[in-house]
């Protein structure tokens, strides 16, 4: 028989087994849903912001804000861009003298929509630098 | 080796001030953990506040600025040490059988262990963070503090859509501080702060219930905490979720402290902390908002349940030292910022405030998401919790009336999220599928913490 410390019944002893066991059922699943060591691959976010546009950052300047024009939907390209070329204001549009492009490589724009967009220089990778002719 | 400046001077910082208010217990193990995770939270604090004071106005030589800081701390604490009052309460202890004690230790361990192996290896696999706000938001404002110079207030533009350019800087702020004595912007610091804060706060869920009742159930509130899937997941996803889940379980442990201690230094503690929930995320504010009101209402300066109306001189110490943070906070809204865009629209507010099914698809999201919050295998806890309490409840006395007031903080706290979704300018459904179940996160550590005050407790217990 086990002894019990005053005011420790076996009734809250039972409870706080059950308890226990509960919180370890859940502690598996933190294992289990973890990333497999042996398998292990950074994410893609060091590539696709960083690694794309250091090239085109270097040509940029420092401070002030570029233009942004790409042929993804998904609105995660244009954060990863921002994200890169910060500290410099990346607005989601072509209006600036400076604008980046960013497509996807297999598909580089043969027509752009942009009539008004001279091409400066290809970085590589879908990331094109633009200069805007009509931009004040 | 350049980091071990900064984060001395950072615990440095911290340490000292919270020396100034903290009263030593007498359990050594909990009281050195307390004031580790406290010290290490506070100083991160310290060191957003530090920063953004030099980028407002203009300074370069941070270090400087650190190092002042840091004397004017220490020397405080020398000059006030010997006035604080010390008033060491007895832990309530609840000590079970040596088995149940060898089986909640070992799974502690085990639950621990598992906690660490996950952080570790989500660290590895997402660098930058886990999803969008990691680097849309957070880091990207750090970014912009950083590498902005004088132009650092770009990275608050209206321009750059969806980056939340008046969420508070605490976390942005401290971590270009580190970038800074660095040199460069190395992603290892959010993601090594963001982890910081995780076990920071277990740290201080199991130190705080150590103190106030004893081993048995420290360990299994921090068991509760560390066998939360969701909590190691976004703990290391670089969000700022999990640092507000500190502050507010620091303002609430801190306010315990008080309680039993009668002594102002844990109060003011409370208010920096709560300050910095504040200076953390919005809803900070809303839970600065919510523990005032709940502790006016409540509590009476001897610490009694407030049955009437009455001034509240008592809260002094708390709002002299949230003031000045929420002083900051208004600069940083008015001068820095554009306006948040939650109340960008008063009549479509009103609108949306008098349909009835907003009500009913937000009610029935917060139901479901309730269950669901912690990602648990099997049982919820949310379920688990009310049952062992109810299974031990002939031997428990019920919350202590003094905890009433922290409960009721995060019940408002919990019906101004509501509101929020009610207002929401964002479609609703969104709104609620990307961010209700880490609103639910931000409160869980102090729901543990309150929870595991009342259960199990013997009834003859203080």
């Amino acid at each position: 028989m086990h002894q019990f410390s005053p005011g420790f019944s076996p009734r809250i002893t039972i409870a706080t087994t059950i308890f226990i066991l509960c919180c370890l059922l859940s502690t598996a699943r933190i294992v289990i849903d973890a990333p497999s060591p042996t398998r292990l691959h950074p994410d893609d976010i060091a590539q696709r912001s960083d690694q794309s546009f250091a090239s085109l950052k270097a040509a940029l300047p420092q401070q002030g804000i570029v233009g942004y024009v790409g042929d993804s939907d998904a609105p995660a390209d244009y954060y990863l861009a921002q994200y890169a070329l910060a500290p410099l204001v990346v607005d989601h549009s072509p209006d600036h003298q400076l604008v980046v492009g960013n497509f996807s490589a297999q598909q580089l724009p043969q027509g752009l929509p942009y009539a008004h967009l001279q091409l400066l220089k290809d970085f590589g990778n879908g990331v094109l630098l633009f200069a805007n002719r009509d931009a004040k | 080796m350049a980091i071990v400046l900064p984060v001395l001077l950072c615990l440095g910082c911290g340490l000292s001030l919270v020396s100034l208010g903290y009263t030593r217990h007498s359990q050594a193990t909990a009281n050195l953990l307390l004031c580790t995770s406290l010290s290490f939270g506070f100083g991160l604090g310290i060191f957003s506040i530090i920063f953004f004071f030099a980028r407002v106005f203009g300074i370069t030589n941070v270090v400087a600025l650190d190092l002042t800081v840091f004397a004017i701390l220490l020397a405080s604490f020398f000059f006030l040490r010997s006035r604080v009052k010390t008033t060491v309460t007895a832990p309530e202890t609840f000590d079970g059988p040596n088995w149940l004690h060898r089986l909640l230790t070992a799974s502690f361990v085990i639950a621990l262990c598992a906690a660490v192996y996950a952080a570790i290896l989500r660290t590895l696999a997402h660098p930058r963070g886990d999803g969008w706000d990691a680097f849309a938001i957070w880091n990207l404002h750090a970014r912009f503090l950083f590498l902005g110079g004088a132009h650092w207030r770009d990275g608050f533009s209206p321009l750059i859509p969806w980056s939340h350019p008046d969420y508070p800087l605490l976390l942005p702020a401290a971590i270009a501080h580190f970038w800074t004595f660095l040199g460069y912007d190395a992603p290892a610091v959010p993601a090594v702060i963001g982890s910081a804060f995780t076990f920071a706060t277990v740290a201080l869920l199991l130190s705080s219930l150590s103190i106030h009742r004893g081993a048995l159930p420290a360990m299994l509130g921090g068991l509760t905490l560390l066998a939360t899937p969701s909590f190691i997941a976004v703990g290391t996803s670089q969000y700022a979720d999990i640092p507000l889940s500190f502050f507010v379980l620091a303002t609430i442990v801190l306010l315990r402290l008080h309680d039993a201690q009668h002594s102002p230094g844990p109060l003011a503690l409370a208010g920096v902390g709560a300050g910095f929930a504040a200076w953390t995320k919005n809803e900070g504010i809303l839970f600065v908002a919510a523990i005032v009101l709940a502790r006016s209402l409540l509590v009476r300066p001897d610490n009694s349940l407030q049955r009437q109306s009455r001034p509240n001189a008592h809260l002094a110490p708390l709002l002299l030292t949230v003031l000045p943070i929420f002083l900051l906070i208004a600069y940083f809204k008015h001068f820095v910022s554009p306006p948040g865009d939650l109340f960008s629209d008063p009549p479509t507010m009103l609108h949306k405030l008098l349909d009835p099914l907003r009500y009913w698809i937000i009610l029935k999201w917060f139901t479901k998401e309730f269950f669901r919050f912690g990602h648990w295998l099997l049982i919820p806890f949310p379920l688990l919790m009310p049952a062992y309490y109810f299974f031990t409840r002939e031997e428990t006395s019920g919350q202590d009336l003094r905890d009433r007031a922290s409960t009721l903080a995060l019940a408002l706290t919990f019906a101004g999220y509501s509101a929020i979704y009610l207002i929401t300018p964002y479609d609703l459904y969104w709104h609620l599928r990307f961010s209700l179940s880490r609103l639910f996160l931000q409160l869980w550590p102090s729901a543990i913490f309150l929870f595991f005050l009342a259960a199990p407790r013997r009834a003859d217990l203080p």
